[in-house]
């Protein structure tokens, strides 16, 4: 085999051309990367959210709980089963309110009991303090404070009719709760003149209990309710991030096809350039596939540069707070770019891909190069 | 016969030896330019390999590029005609999730401005499976087609038979096939934000304007079956003109301003672009992709150049030799990246405004976009592109060496 130092050194040698392709690879990686960073991190805000001793409860064939709504008699039923230890009466209202940039979006509002924060342990109030009931008090979320209008503990925000003051700031761990604004229950239905529940979250004791307690929900005629389990529920709306996937996808392999002609183009003239040191490398013993051989690896190398320098350029994209829509509930949904070093192998294989393509047909046509003729040739 | 003879017969046939005056480029060089094209030409095809590889790749990228355009234009400028420009939607000023009284209906009906109104009530209802989805409006039958005469309906006769009967629907023909349904189908769509399901017969298919991949019913059913409640999501208004828009959104606006139910009312166009805004900064996102593609093609283009421009730095030599003044070496060299950059941006976004011809987005899309056409300055927009692309991938190269010093060039011989 012809040692590597061969092919690296043949890539310093052209320094400019090795420079312009890997930058080339580089870009397309890095987009490539970003936005399966942003796909992935609005896809984690949906799988492993939720508790999993916890229950959703969703009027029949509503799917969400903004679609959703019920009497409040019935969580009078819900809390008296066996094997229910707390419920969480909670309402939903979607208001359309302006980003720091001006354009409106649908936020969620949810008036919370004294349970809301009990049931979902992982959520914490970071700043200011908790909300009292009866005097129209908010608690907002941080990703929703760094991004929309009147999000400051002091504000006051406009929801349905009155003016509401901020007074506290509270952080859901990334999960969907992270792109709402939290009041009393009283007051929420209060202001929207809506004396109903829009799901009910339920804790269970244990697994067996939570399956108990499902089966008789889904069982009860009177109360024509889905009982998702908390973590199924966000994860029924991981579709969101679909149409961002089919951007990504349709980016990346459009820039894959062009850099494999870049690649390409690269490896014929390192080729052109090398007739004769392809020849006397025949002439010293190595075979047609060791010729092969190197300049597939090459090419490789020239593309896996790339590919980690992209992997570079996307890394400080990590973090990046920005939002979405999320059409099922209707409203909008923060997150946060997530380079994993999964995503980081999804790069560097995307472009070995394009380095092997781009590289096989030059590294065919240096292995085919007659001797003689070569050894002829004057460059 | 080699290509450097081939361009030694060429040069002495075509060209006299002395003809390129040395002097006075900017004044001679437009006329003249002519003559030399044959040999940019040449230039072009000598690397053929090299010249469609390049191509193909800056072709990739302009069809990503007008992809990207025109996924834009779609959201952002979506056709409009004389009829949807005197349109406008009310909603309930806190969001779509909220209703209005039905009341509302009559009351923007007299006011000056407006020709017309109809209920336009999302359903969202789910047809034997969620993945099913298309858009489905309760409407005022009677009105629907005074305010939307671009929905055409397969039978004069359909219109009456979806007016007479409470349960009657109209499918989009994109729907119709595919879901197989035919005229006197019963559909039944099973209510989620509603607890109640709507069992509907369809008395005809419509098409145009969206109206292909949408089902319409009665809101007078919708309303029976919601207990009579009398609460409407959204209103679509009719304008006499567009001129009448403003004034009809300020008095609808501030007729209800103090009422239980405040109203905010916009323009069918304003309307459709608050669902864009939703998705976030759309805008933001492809500008960011398409500064990358555009910098990736630079390198690519300049990678191109670089080898093609080393391999003749001989013969540039030469060419200064024989007359050339710098200035026309670097014009001839530019204008050779351009032809290759150019055909690249043309064939680029030719091929995408060809190839996006025969898919329906409308459909693919779930009926958020109407449609999906690389218009005519989006094909400008790539050439221009290219151009750019031309001029700041050759200069670099093309400078350094139009400026070696002849024995030195000859010297070199191509390393």
């Amino acid at each position: 085999m012809i040692p590597l130092k061969y092919n690296f050194r043949s890539l310093v040698v052209r320094r400019l051309g090795t420079m312009m392709t890997v930058g080339g690879v580089a870009l397309t990686v890095g987009i490539f990367v970003s936005i399966l960073a942003m796909v992935n991190g609005l896809e984690n805000t949906y799988v492993n959210s939720g508790e999993p001793l916890n229950l959703v409860l969703l009027r029949k064939g509503s799917q969400t709980e903004t679609n959703s709504y019920y009497g409040r008699s019935f969580k009078g039923i819900v809390e008296t089963m066996s094997g229910v230890q707390a419920v969480s009466g909670e309402i939903l209202v979607i208001i359309n309110h302006p980003r720091l940039t001006g354009e409106a979006a649908n936020l969620i509002v949810r008036g919370i009991s004294d349970k809301t924060f009990e049931l979902r342990p992982k959520i914490k109030l970071v700043e200011g303090r908790m909300l009292k009931t009866g005097l129209r008090e908010v608690l907002v979320s941080r990703s929703v404070s760094n991004r929309f209008k009147d999000g400051k503990i002091g504000d006051t925000i406009h929801i349905g009719r009155t003016d509401w003051k901020v007074v506290g700031i509270f952080d859901a761990a990334r999960t969907p709760y992270d792109s709402e604004i939290w009041g009393d229950y009283g007051d929420v239905a209060q202001e929207f003149d809506r004396p109903i529940y829009s799901s009910l979250l339920v804790r269970c004791a244990d697994q067996t209990s939570l399956k108990d307690v499902q089966q008789k929900i889904i069982d009860d005629r009177r109360l024509q309710m889905d009982a998702p389990r908390e973590t199924e529920y966000f994860e029924s709306q991981v579709g969101t991030a679909a149409p961002m996937k089919v951007l990504g996808y349709l980016v990346g392999i459009i820039m894959a096809i062009g850099s494999c002609f870049a690649v390409m183009n690269t490896m014929y003239a390192a080729t052109a350039y090398r007739t004769r040191e392809i020849a006397t490398l025949r002439v010293l013993g190595f075979r047609r596939r060791n010729i092969l051989l190197s300049f597939m690896l090459e090419s490789l190398l020239l593309a896996l540069i790339g590919g980690a320098l992209g992997c570079l350029f996307a890394l400080p994209m990590n973090g990046i707070s920005t939002g979405t829509a999320n059409f099922i509930t209707f409203s909008e949904i923060v997150f946060q770019f997530r380079v994993t070093p999964r995503l980081m192998l999804i790069g560097l294989t995307f472009s070995a891909i394009v380095g092997t393509l781009g590289g096989f047909l030059p590294a065919r046509l240096a292995a085919r190069i007659p001797i003689v003729r070569a050894l002829r040739t004057e460059v | 016969m080699g290509k450097a003879e081939c361009f030694w017969e060429y040069r002495s046939q075509r060209l006299p030896v002395s003809a390129p005056p040395i002097i006075r480029l900017e004044s001679t060089f437009f006329p003249k330019a002519l003559k030399y094209l044959r040999l940019i030409f040449r230039n072009v095809v000598r690397n053929r390999r090299r010249t469609i590889l390049t191509v193909l790749s800056i072709t990739m990228s302009l069809f990503l590029i007008s992809t990207l355009k025109t996924l834009l234009d779609e959201l952002e400028n979506p056709p409009t005609t004389p009829e949807s420009a005197r349109r406008l939607f009310t909603r309930h000023k806190v969001s779509l999730g909220v209703m209005m009284p039905l009341a509302y209906r009559e009351k923007i009906r007299s006011v000056p401005g407006v020709e017309d109104v109809t209920t336009f009530q999302w359903f969202g209802g789910i047809y034997k499976d969620p993945a099913n989805f298309f858009a489905q409006f309760a409407v005022d039958a009677d009105r629907l087609f005074a305010i939307y005469p671009e929905y055409k309906v397969d039978d004069a006769a359909h219109i009456q038979d979806f007016i007479k009967e409470r349960t009657a629907a109209l499918a989009g023909v994109k729907l119709a096939k595919k879901y197989g349904w035919k005229v006197g189908d019963r559909v039944t769509l099973k209510g989620t934000f509603t607890p109640f399901d709507v069992e509907t017969t369809i008395r005809g298919l419509v098409d145009g304007g969206g109206s292909e991949n949408t089902y319409y019913f009665h809101y007078d059913y919708f309303n029976e079956l919601f207990n009579n409640s009398g609460q409407i999501g959204t209103l679509s208004i009719k304008a006499k003109s567009a001129e009448d828009i403003p004034a009809v959104i300020d008095s609808v606006d501030s007729m209800f301003a103090n009422s239980t139910a405040p109203t905010k009312t916009e323009s069918e166009k304003a309307f459709f672009l608050s669902f864009v805004s939703m998705y976030g900064n759309v805008r933001f996102l492809v500008m960011s992709i398409s500064t990358v593609v555009l910098f990736t093609i630079i390198l690519v283009a300049a990678n191109t150049m670089a080898m093609s421009i080393r391999e003749r730095t001989a013969e540039i030599a030469i060419l200064k030799t024989l007359g050339f003044t710098p200035g026309q070496v670097l014009a001839m060299t530019v204008a050779e990246s351009l032809i290759i950059a150019v055909a690249g941006g043309l064939l680029g976004s030719l091929g995408a405004r060809f190839a996006y011809g025969s898919v329906d987005f409308n459909e693919l899309s779930q009926g958020f976009l109407l449609r999906f056409v690389v218009r005519w300055e989006t094909i400008l927009m790539a050439v221009a592109i290219s151009t750019f692309v031309a001029f700041t991938s050759t200069l670099l190269p093309a400078w350094s060496a139009s400026r070696l010093s002849i024995a030195e060039a000859i010297r070199r011989r191509g390393e």
